[in-house]
């Protein structure tokens, strides 16, 4: 992934929450009707059949799609080539800056700045901080959890441009659904098609990001 | 008309796998023909394991004349030196017997395949028991060498050894030591040979008694396990009292037995033996264990800690203050950065617990951090209430002598047990889902 994909994504994640200061970036295809092209949604009707197609989505180079099901398939994200999320990383992040705020919290204002006797322990004896900082560490660390994993998956949203599509319905009863975004840089919206086609998808539609 | 109650042919045997006894026998069939539940995969030869034991028992024997010809000199220290590597082992040996029975009450699929090495250190626990007998006896024919209330007979009024007398005197402690002896070694023996008697014979039920057994087996564990840690080690100071020394004791018996299996395990893989069995998925989950108990015991270490602290009560802190002076302060600084910190760093990434050597390097580290913390408990005390200044680094080599002297013991015994019975349960009812086991996260 490239700098110049990243900055567009983050644009156009801007643009679905503040219109009013973000123009969202140009459409590279659009349809007939002048709406631009979310992608295109591909039905299977059995689990070997989409865990097969999957894997061939993922070798053909695809990075921007995904796989919908009514139930958790195992093994489906490596099936789907998908990458160890950086959120582990991020919560080791805000731990640590959890630690230091509560160091510089408790030891400047009873030891530097406020110097106060407490129960006759000295200034600076680090047992009574211990407890404050295990408690801002994982306080920090549940706040990056929760939003970190928000903010990486783009919820919460209001609408889905897959919901435009009749028959995605199915997906939470007997239908799975492969769907290849129009933002991903080797889409293009006839090899995909064919692509798709020939993994095995039935009532491929193109779909379009009506908001 | 009457209805004659029939066995429908169909019907599931009350096990938890709920399965008729004709798709018992299938799944048997099943697991038998897997190509990794082959004889030499799941066997180990009694020839290339007593190889290892010789070199063991060759160190432990060494270690042991030297603890010896230590107690002609010093007989405090030699017993101080001995008493480390006895509560090193016995925690080895007693967290075993704790995950076996959890591994059995909670019906834990993913553990099936190293379930067997547990309880093959489960079951050496006599080992500790009768070294323990053997401090045991030293200190009653001596009168309290380091146990120093068995010494009291009441001509010398001490209020606090008359009014804790209900509870430490000789005799309530040798028949203490016996329930414990017969609660551990039991447990133990039983659930080894149940899990054996299944190989051979297939039998769900036992499984079932298994389950059964460890229900009982966990609260008398967790009260004997307390109790003998309060009669060897809190006592040592008479003094002292602390609430949190059963757990506190408890969490370096499931720490040392994970990370004991953790290596036995690997020693096994890297001899050729459950290849496929035994993966790094397991590897992986093992890891979780001993992360789980590193962080475990520092949070126990530390609520003990930080209460007498804070309360400031002169019994109590006496026993940290001993512990902060005569260079015994350093070994707090190595303690809380060596058997909390570095390890809790290493252990959180995912990889240093599914690479098999590295878990085991992690393991071997983990193991001689537990050593060091019963060294903290019992070796400040040799010199305590003596006239004789403690000699600090320069008898390091009695010390070493006696852990290293009761781990060769202990160690070439688990060798030779290994090849005693196939190297995982073969027919326990929850296996096949352990040899497909997988962490999704």
């Amino acid at each position: 992934m490239d700098m110049k994909n990243l900055i567009n994504d983050a644009k156009a994640l801007g643009a679905d929450y503040f219109p009013m200061f973000l123009r969202k970036p140009a459409p590279k295809f659009v349809t007939e009707s002048g709406n631009p092209v979310f992608g295109i949604v591909a039905e299977f009707d059995e689990t070997p059949k989409v865990f097969k197609a999957a894997k061939k989505v993922r070798d053909a180079g695809y990075s921007k799609w995904d796989v919908h099901t009514p139930f958790p398939i195992h093994d489906m994200e490596e099936a789907m080539g998908i990458k160890t999320t950086k959120l582990p990383l991020m919560a080791g992040g805000a731990a640590v800056t959890g630690l230091c705020i509560a160091i510089l919290l408790q030891w400047g204002t009873t030891d530097w700045l406020y110097p106060t006797v407490v129960q006759g322990k000295p200034f600076d004896a680090w047992q009574p901080f211990v407890p404050v900082m295990f408690e801002l560490a994982v306080l920090l660390t549940a706040f990056m959890c929760i939003f970190g994993m928000l903010a990486l998956n783009g919820l919460p949203r209001f609408h889905h441009p897959l919901f435009s599509h009749e028959r995605f319905c199915r997906v939470g009863n007997d239908r799975f659904f492969i769907a290849i975004e129009a933002t991903d840089p080797n889409f293009d919206p006839e090899k995909t098609k064919a692509l798709l086609e020939e993994i095995g998808g039935t009532d491929i539609t193109l779909i379009e990001d009506v908001s | 008309m009457t209805q004659i109650a029939t066995k429908h042919p169909n019907h599931p045997a009350p096990d938890s796998t709920g399965l008729s006894d004709a798709d018992w026998q299938a799944r048997l069939d099943r697991i038998a023909s897997d190509p990794r539940m082959s004889e030499d995969n799941t066997t180990l030869s009694a020839a290339s394991a007593s190889r290892a034991a010789k070199w063991l028992f060759g160190a432990g024997i060494v270690g042991l004349l030297v603890t010896l010809m230590g107690a002609f000199t010093n007989g405090r220290h030699a017993l101080g030196a001995f008493e480390v590597g006895v509560f090193t082992v016995l925690a080895i040996s007693l967290g075993s017997l704790f995950w076996v029975m959890v591994f059995h009450s909670l019906n834990a699929s993913w553990a099936i395949t190293l379930r067997r090495q547990f309880e093959n250190i489960a079951s050496l626990v006599w080992v500790p028991v009768v070294m323990m007998l053997i401090v045991a006896a030293i200190e009653i024919t001596q009168g309290g060498v380091l146990l120093q209330w068995l010494g009291y007979t009441g001509k010398e009024y001490n209020h606090l050894l008359e009014v804790k007398s209900p509870y430490l005197n000789t005799n309530f402690f040798i028949i203490r030591i016996i329930i414990y002896a017969a609660i551990w070694v039991g447990i133990s023996r039983v659930l080894l040979s149940w899990s054996r008697k299944s190989d051979e014979t297939g039998d769900r039920m036992l499984g079932r008694k298994a389950r059964f057994l460890s229900g009982a087996g966990i609260p008398l564990f967790a009260l004997s396990t307390a109790f003998a840690s309060f009669d060897f080690l809190m006592s040592l100071d008479y003094r002292f009292f602390s609430t949190m020394w059963g757990v506190y004791y408890f969490a370096s018996c499931a720490l040392a037995s994970a990370s004991a299996v953790a290596i036995v395990a690997t020693m096994l893989r890297r001899a050729g033996k459950l290849d496929g069995l035994v993966t790094e998925e397991h590897f992986h989950d093992l890891g979780k264990l001993v992360f789980a108990f590193v962080v475990f015991w520092a949070y126990v270490a530390f609520s003990q800690y930080f209460l007498i602290w804070y309360a400031n009560i002169p019994e109590e802190t006496a026993w940290y203050t001993n512990r902060q002076q005569h260079g015994w302060q350093w070994l707090f600084v190595v303690m809380t950065m060596g058997h909390f910190g570095i390890p809790f760093l290493l252990l959180i990434w995912r990889k240093t617990k599914r690479k098999t050597m590295l878990l085991c390097g992690m393991s071997v580290y983990m193991l001689v951090m537990v050593i060091l913390d019963m060294l903290w408990i019992i070796r400040p005390m040799v010199y305590m209430n003596t006239s004789k200044a403690d000699p600090g680094l320069a008898m390091i080599w009695l010390d070493i002598a006696g852990v290293v002297g009761v781990l060769g013991i202990f160690a070439g015994l688990v060798a030779l047990k290994i090849p005693k019975s196939p190297l995982l349960p073969l027919k326990d009812p929850m296996l096949h889902e352990s040899l497909k086991h997988k962490n999704y996260v």
